[in-house]
């Protein structure tokens, strides 16, 4: 039990580094999915019918090609086609617009859970589509969709695991572990400690999603 | 509706079967390759030796990234290079067929424990610390441990330049601890495999790659924009990995590679996989694998 | 986009035996899936029967035991059981291994990548049939005991058809992201298609076109792309089907596959 503790004790600096270099990751990727996930399901609910096409083929595309592909190609993929991008950019970046295709896809079903009745009253009251959009349809959909996000999260923060794999090498939870691992080949320890490393991050978003539904969910 | 459902499934299933057909189109060549007739020794039941030629294979763990030692080649969808020459003359020894697997740098010791692979011949260094988990054979090559930059940075001269710069090199190699020795300063990058080191050296992502020569060779013989700067970091002499206290098979081993030593084997594979690159001849090593060990200490 | 589109850096795809370098990585992918996706099926749903058995202990148990797997990152699970894996368990499974599939998938160490992949998936999926079978209106149990069924008659005839097929749409969406994570074994060395690609990648040491890296990889997400949006018609069309039979309408499933709510019965 105490040969347990050892490990992660004389590896501290490998753990925690890897445990903030996790942290960091998903929470650029966190911020890049909401944003674009929020445009691409605006772009789903959109009048015209080619921009609907638009984001509909994000979303397909995003949604069916395996991350760690998406991974290389933005990184190496795109560092041979000559474009100088960083191993933090391309992590956070290619797991944002994965998980955005995600997202999109609760947004825009949280909206149809909004009451056409609703939007056509706005309309009708003279708001515009975008007034429609953000004043009516946007709040009541956020809410509806807290629960399917916190799982979207919980997928992501797993999935943040592909990025040190993967040629961008960041040495975040699982490739810290992976290293001590190499050194000291004691696999069970290095690999249990990997584990809590993730589930601490898992639950502590699995809380603040709890409260926010607790606080804003609206039952209907 | 019920139609339509089936239209979709025989889509479906005539997909895969095309991509089944495109990829079976003609017949499959296994990754064996000479003449597996060889004169057919006998060995002691119970011994590892005979337990092969029952089975008909011995499965032996490559590198498949790493030319000049081991290779996939895309045109023949074999393994090539020195260390798969090696395998092979095992093999044709015992007169069975070979199956090289590969074997990376991180997975190679626990597959030769469990039973995975038979022997290991993947550019493994001999090391004090790995001989307590397995055994090695006599070194059947003497490599030595360089920096690689690109060409067109002149900052990196030798190993004292590294300090505050990007290095690559795979997780679980040597290399982890000799650059956290040698040059304590420098980020090291571990990563799966050589060929990403290669990748990321070439797109820029680290300034220097540690490992040794002959691979560094390898990798510039793919890319001459590359490198090899400073003195020798380390001898690395290699050895074939065999299942810990097996000693028949490891002097069966021993054997077959002195063999292979003696009677020009080895240098006309040594000029095929480096020699016609380098330019430089080389004899096969003379080092024990005694020599090898107090290297490490 | 020159970049992209220039002849030049798609000729690889048609010299020599590249395509078929390529397809060849890709069967191991989809047979992998395949396997993964059958034995994931049939642990699953008995992991679901168990989740809610009328004993207590047994759901309890079940429930953590799912949680668990469903909650850790599959890449750690694989690379874990890669390195850690017993020699025994290789050995059986090399024994075991039919003889008609591929040289690559008879080898021990896919052994490792299959059981997380099932273990995973297989807790994925419990917990969408769960959520299918909990779906249902309380009255279809109650009516059924009333009848004088057995529970393996109610399960059988009546709760299961209707349970599992609800959850068609969500179930099929968890065999897509199981498609894309066979990609994953990569890591530990399993020669599929992303392994086929690098190596096409740098391949100037026998010789021949080098493929551009992003050209690559651009075309396997495609073989990706394309494999899975069949399965996702495949599973449009399933549900518009269950619609007309039944006339009741699927309540859509929202969020990333492998973390599915129940379904709220309106």
């Amino acid at each position: 039990m105490s040969a347990l503790f050892d490990v992660l004790t004389e590896h501290l600096d490998e753990f925690g580094g890897g445990l903030w270099v996790t942290l960091r990751l998903v929470m650029g990727a966190f911020v890049i999915a909401i944003v674009v996930g929020t445009v691409v399901a605006a772009l789903r609910i959109a009048p015209s019918v080619w921009l609907r096409r638009l984001g509909g083929i994000y979303v397909e595309s995003f949604r069916n090609i395996p991350l760690l592909v998406l991974l290389t190609m933005a990184y190496a993929g795109l560092r041979r086609a000559g474009v100088p991008i960083g191993q933090w950019t391309a992590g956070i970046g290619a797991l944002g617009l994965y998980t955005a295709a995600y997202v999109a896809e609760v947004l825009r079903s949280g909206v149809f859970a909004v009451s056409k009745g609703q939007i056509e009253a706005s309309l009708s009251l003279g708001f515009s589509y975008a007034q429609t959009l953000r004043r009516i349809v946007l709040p009541q959909a956020f809410r509806t969709v807290i629960p399917p996000l916190g799982s979207i999260t919980i997928a992501m923060i797993k999935n943040s695991a592909i990025i040190g794999v993967s040629l961008i090498a960041l040495n975040d939870i699982l490739k810290s572990a992976r290293i001590v691992q190499a050194e000291t080949f004691k696999t069970e320890e290095a690999f249990l400690w990997a584990a809590v490393g993730y589930l601490l991050i898992t639950v502590t978003a699995t809380i603040a999603f709890r409260f926010l539904e607790r606080r804003y969910v609206i039952s209907r | 509706m019920q139609k339509l459902r089936w239209r979709w499934l025989t889509a479906l299933v005539l997909a895969t079967g095309m991509v089944a057909v495109t990829a079976c189109g003609d017949d499959d060549d296994k990754s064996s390759g000479s003449s597996t007739t060889a004169p057919a020794r006998t060995f002691e039941a119970g011994t590892t030796m005979k337990k092969l030629q029952d089975a008909g294979t011995i499965t032996i763990g490559v590198k498949f990234e790493v030319p000049p030692f081991g290779q996939k080649n895309p045109a023949s969808g074999k393994v090539e290079g020195f260390d798969v020459d090696l395998g092979q003359a095992i093999a044709d020894e015992l007169g069975v067929k070979a199956k090289f697997v590969e074997a990376l740098s991180d997975n190679r010791i626990p597959f030769l424990k469990d039973g995975t692979t038979d022997v290991i011949l993947s550019t493994m260094t001999i090391t004090a610390e790995r001989d307590q988990e397995i055994d090695f054979s006599d070194p059947y090559f003497v490599a030595e441990g360089r920096i690689l930059t690109k060409k067109s940075d002149d900052s990196i001269k030798g190993i004292d330049d590294l300090a505050g710069k990007k290095v690559c090199t795979a997780l679980g190699s040597t290399y982890e601890a000799t650059l956290k020795k040698q040059a304590p300063k420098a980020t090291v990058r571990p990563v799966d495999g050589y060929s990403d080191c290669l990748e990321l050296i070439q797109n820029g992502s680290v300034d220097a790659e540690a490992t040794d020569d002959v691979i560094l060779t390898g990798q510039i013989i793919q890319d001459d924009s590359l490198q090899l700067v400073g003195d020798k970091l380390t001898t690395e002499p290699y050895g074939a990995g065999i299942k810990e206290g097996d000693t028949e098979f490891l002097a069966f081993v021993n054997e077959v590679f002195a063999t292979f030593k003696s009677d020009g084997r080895w240098a006309k594979s040594y000029e095929k996989w480096v020699g016609q690159y380098t330019g430089e001849d080389r004899d096969p090593p003379e080092m024990s694998l005694k020599e090898a060990l107090d290297l490490s200490t | 986009m020159t970049y992209l589109f220039r002849p030049d850096n798609w000729e690889w795809l048609i010299t020599g035996r590249n395509a078929r370098f390529i397809f060849e990585g890709f069967l191991v992918n989809l047979q992998l899936a395949l396997i993964a996706m059958v034995f994931s099926l049939i642990f699953g749903l008995g992991l679901a029967l168990l989740r809610i058995s009328p004993w207590g202990p047994v759901r309890f148990a079940t429930g953590l035991w799912i949680d668990l797997w469903r909650n850790l990152p599959l890449i750690l699970v694989i690379l874990y059981f890669a390195i850690a894996m017993p020699e025994s368990w290789r050995d059986a499974y090399q024994t075991a291994a039919p003889g008609f599939l591929p040289d690559v998938l008879q080898r021990g160490r896919v052994f490792a990548a299959l059981l997380a992949l099932v273990l995973y998936n297989s807790a994925v999926l419990a917990e969408i049939m769960r959520a299918g079978i909990q779906s249902l209106d309380r009255g279809q149990g109650e009516a059924a005991t009333a009848l004088g069924l057995t529970y393996v008659q109610r399960m059988r005839l009546v709760i299961l058809p209707q349970g599992l097929r609800r959850m068609v749409p969500a179930t099929i969406s968890q065999l897509i992201t199981l498609n894309k994570d066979t990609t994953l074994v990569s890591i530990i060395g399993i020669q599929e298609v992303m392994r086929q690609g690098r190596i096409l990648t740098g391949n100037n040491f026998f010789g021949g076109v080098q493929a551009p890296l992003l050209h690559v990889l651009l075309f396997i997400g495609a073989l990706f792309i394309v494999t899975n949006l069949l399965l996702s018609r495949l599973s449009r069309r399933l549900e518009i089907a269950e619609q007309l039979r039944t006339g009741t309408t699927l309540e859509p499933i929202s969020g990333l596959e492998d973390q599915v709510r129940p379904v709220q019965a309106r």
